[in-house]
């Protein structure tokens, strides 16, 4: 099934262009990776999903991005509910400078997804578990998440992410700070969170697009070259940039 | 003739620093490795040249004197000269040699005269010569060191760290001096007055302490009820808190528009038009207050029926409080600027609205230095001396209203310091009181702030 359907996006740093024509489709409850070199717009593009480029005053967004038959891109689109939907994990670790209980309790707090103090205990505890950290973390939940070693912040980050049970999530290079363990803990984690949620993964690393996900989309100066089951990419693309960058040859 | 010696001790480090590098360089043109860079044993030999010579150049200035003074003297001992009939001596002495003296001229004087401008040529010729013998001797001593196995840069890092250790040392040792010089004046003042009376006594009326003839002996009794502080601390932190209530409000609401809300170009306009307000005096202030805020507030005060007098602390304190705004301003918006896009991007990602962001996660992150920037704001208050002085009058009223004239304690000590003092007055040792009081009460603010910002800064990063 299709969760997020983009049409014709294109994308504006001020004059530059730096999206052309994306036309991509996401796959509920599975992992999309986004592969490609360094600017080619991968990044750009997840940032459209939840329309973080909002942020950035030179960025404009043309086109359609069709989630749960609603465009995003629509004046009538709700930034604030759209991010609740569509939670986003960065490149590095960034928790609040608070503690790893007020980290998680943030966005139930200001979505007002709490009745009560037992209620929000649940919530901490639901989601840091279910980002394979509550053992480890349990006893010092009043400590500040910045103490925390940096795979156990992107796992802090992860938790913050789920705490508002959003539908997609956006991952946006998360192991790239990472040593190999942290990564593989991460990459256990993306397997087991895609039963509940969708999960798109910009990654620079091809193993980890092979390993974690089940579709891929390759991107070049700013164009979507190819897109389908990773089984497909990795083994047996179509476009010969496509086999280039996979195989090594430049990228 | 010290300035010609100056200059050419400074001219000819010059020299050296050029033929040190230039020997440098021709070591290293027979293909022989430097351990430092040629520009090293440059600095390595002007070191050398210029630092032993200003040693010997000061420590002469500050000996010399000294001993001219004990060899003239030493004709007039045995004499029963007391030590102030000496001084005078040496005094009547000096300026006769310089033509300045239109006393008595005496035999003794004149050839004292004689014997002190002979003494000073023989000092500054000797010293002439052992300036450049120390140079010359330092030069070569250090042209001598100058080979491709011996080390420069070490001594050139060294020289460097002991010159920023004494312009560190500079400031403390000023910061001490000013304390000990309060301290005396200070604890001599409490000789007099006691403690108990200054800290809680509710009249301060230094005027009355002038009706002592200085010829009569102190009497402390007849200051009872003169040196009571309360009044015009009390109107100090009254006058700061209502800058603080101006100023706090509108300055971090204004810092926080510019950092987050504010377009790139709108920043760059606001922030220097703000920054302006900082630029202008404070007499400046000080008459806007007296002639424009202060009977304006009195005109509206008529109007609705309360009274209202022309010179209030009101006028004073908003005045002082938009003299504050900059400062709030300027360094919150510089904090709130520096905490790092993640921590937005992490909570905009939430969906946390900016108004969000900025209160439960920017604000938080930027408080020790929110915190700072509202400590130097209260400090500025407390010290701001010219407005209070022109738009809120002298008299120290005890009164929390703010419509009513108060003072403050530095205007007081303006007020005191003004005109005719005597030292051992203690009317004016009545100002270092206040000023060592004040001192103290700000002191113990700063670190009280500064515990409480440890306590709660978060900590990114």
């Amino acid at each position: 099934m299709i969760k997020i359907n983009s049409k014709n996006v294109d994308v504006f740093y001020g004059k530059k262009q730096a999206l052309f024509n994306i036309n991509l489709d996401i796959e509920e409850n599975q992992v999309t990776a986004l592969i490609g070199p360094s600017g080619c717009g991968k990044s750009t593009f997840l940032r459209c999903l939840n329309r973080m480029n909002d942020v950035i005053d030179i960025c404009r967004v043309k086109g359609q991005i069709i989630i749960n038959d609603f465009d995003i891109n629509d004046k009538s689109c709700d930034v604030v509910r759209l991010r609740e939907k569509i939670g986003m994990v960065f490149q590095k670790p960034n928790p609040f400078p608070k503690t790893i209980y007020e980290n998680i309790s943030y966005g139930p707090t200001i979505h007002g997804m709490a009745q009560s103090k037992n209620e929000m205990d649940e919530i901490v505890e639901n989601s840091l578990k279910k980002a394979a950290l509550w053992e480890e973390v349990k006893d010092r939940l009043h400590e500040p998440g910045t103490g925390l070693s940096g795979g156990q912040q992107q796992r802090l980050c992860i938790a913050r992410a789920i705490s508002v049970k959003p539908e997609v999530i956006l991952m946006d290079e998360p192991c790239s700070a990472l040593d190999p363990i942290a990564t593989a803990q991460i990459e256990e984690l993306i397997d087991e969170l895609k039963k509940d949620h969708t999960i798109i993964i910009v990654t620079h690393s091809m193993a980890q697009a092979a390993r974690v996900s089940q579709n891929t989309g390759f991107f070049h100066l700013g164009e979507l070259i190819e897109h389908g089951s990773t089984d497909k990419i990795f083994k047996n693309p179509e476009n010969k940039r496509t086999q280039d960058y996979i195989t090594g040859r430049f990228g | 003739m010290n300035l010609v010696i100056f200059i050419f001790i400074v001219l000819l480090g010059f020299t050296s620093y050029y033929f040190g590098r230039k020997k440098a360089y021709s070591i290293q043109a027979t293909n022989t490795r430097l351990t430092a860079l040629p520009q090293f044993y440059g600095y390595y030999l002007a070191i050398w040249c210029a630092i032993p010579a200003f040693i010997i150049y000061s420590l002469w200035a500050i000996f010399e004197p000294s001993i001219v003074k004990l060899i003239i003297l030493s004709d007039y001992s045995n004499q029963g000269y007391l030590d102030d009939e000496l001084n005078l001596i040496y005094e009547k002495t000096k300026s006769l040699s310089r033509g300045q003296f239109s006393g008595e001229i005496t035999t003794y004087l004149e050839t004292s005269a004689e014997k002190y401008l002979n003494l000073r040529s023989i000092a500054q010729n000797s010293k002439v010569v052992l300036i450049l013998a120390i140079i010359i001797a330092s030069i070569v001593y250090g042209y001598k060191r100058i080979s491709s196995n011996n080390r420069t840069r070490e001594p050139v890092e060294k020289f460097l760290n002991a010159v920023l250790f004494t312009a560190s040392l500079a400031a403390i040792l000023t910061t001490i001096g000013i304390v000990f010089s309060l301290i005396f004046q200070t604890i001599d003042f409490f000789k007099v007055i006691p403690l108990f009376d200054f800290i809680f006594g509710t009249h301060w009326y230094p005027a009355k302490a002038f009706v002592r003839d200085a010829s009569e002996p102190l009497d402390p009794s007849m200051y009872s009820d003169t040196f009571g502080a309360v009044p015009i601390f009390a109107g100090t932190f009254f006058i700061a808190l209502i800058a603080m209530c101006v100023a706090i409000p509108i300055g971090l609401m204004s810092g926080i528009y510019l950092a987050e809300y504010a377009s790139t170009k709108v920043r760059q306009y606001a922030k220097p038009l703000i920054e302006i307000l900082a630029g202008i005096p404070t007499v400046v202030y000080g008459f806007f207050a007296a002639l424009t805020v202060g009977p304006f507030l009195k005109d509206i005060g008529t109007a609705m029926g309360l009274e209202v007098s022309a010179e209030s602390a009101l006028a004073a304190g908003g005045v002082m409080g938009i003299m504050i705004i900059p400062f709030i301003s300027s360094l919150s918006d510089d904090v709130i600027t520096s905490v790092p896009q993640s921590l937005r991007d992490g909570s905009y990602a939430m969906g946390a609205t900016k108004s969000e962001t900025i209160k439960k996660v920017i604000f938080p992150a930027a408080l020790p230095g929110i915190v700072g920037s509202i400590l130097l704001g209260v400090s500025r208050a407390v010290g701001e001396t010219m407005i209070v002085v022109m738009a809120s009058g002298l008299a120290a009223n005890l009164t929390f209203n703010p419509l009513e004239s108060t003072s403050t304690i530095t205007a007081q000590i303006v007020v005191i310091l003004i005109g005719d003092q005597a030292f051992g007055d203690p009317k004016t040792q009545a100002a270092f009181a206040l000023g060592m009081t004040l001192f103290l009460v700000t002191l113990s603010l700063n670190i009280f702030a500064l515990r409480v910002v440890k306590k709660y800064r978060e900590k990114y990063e």
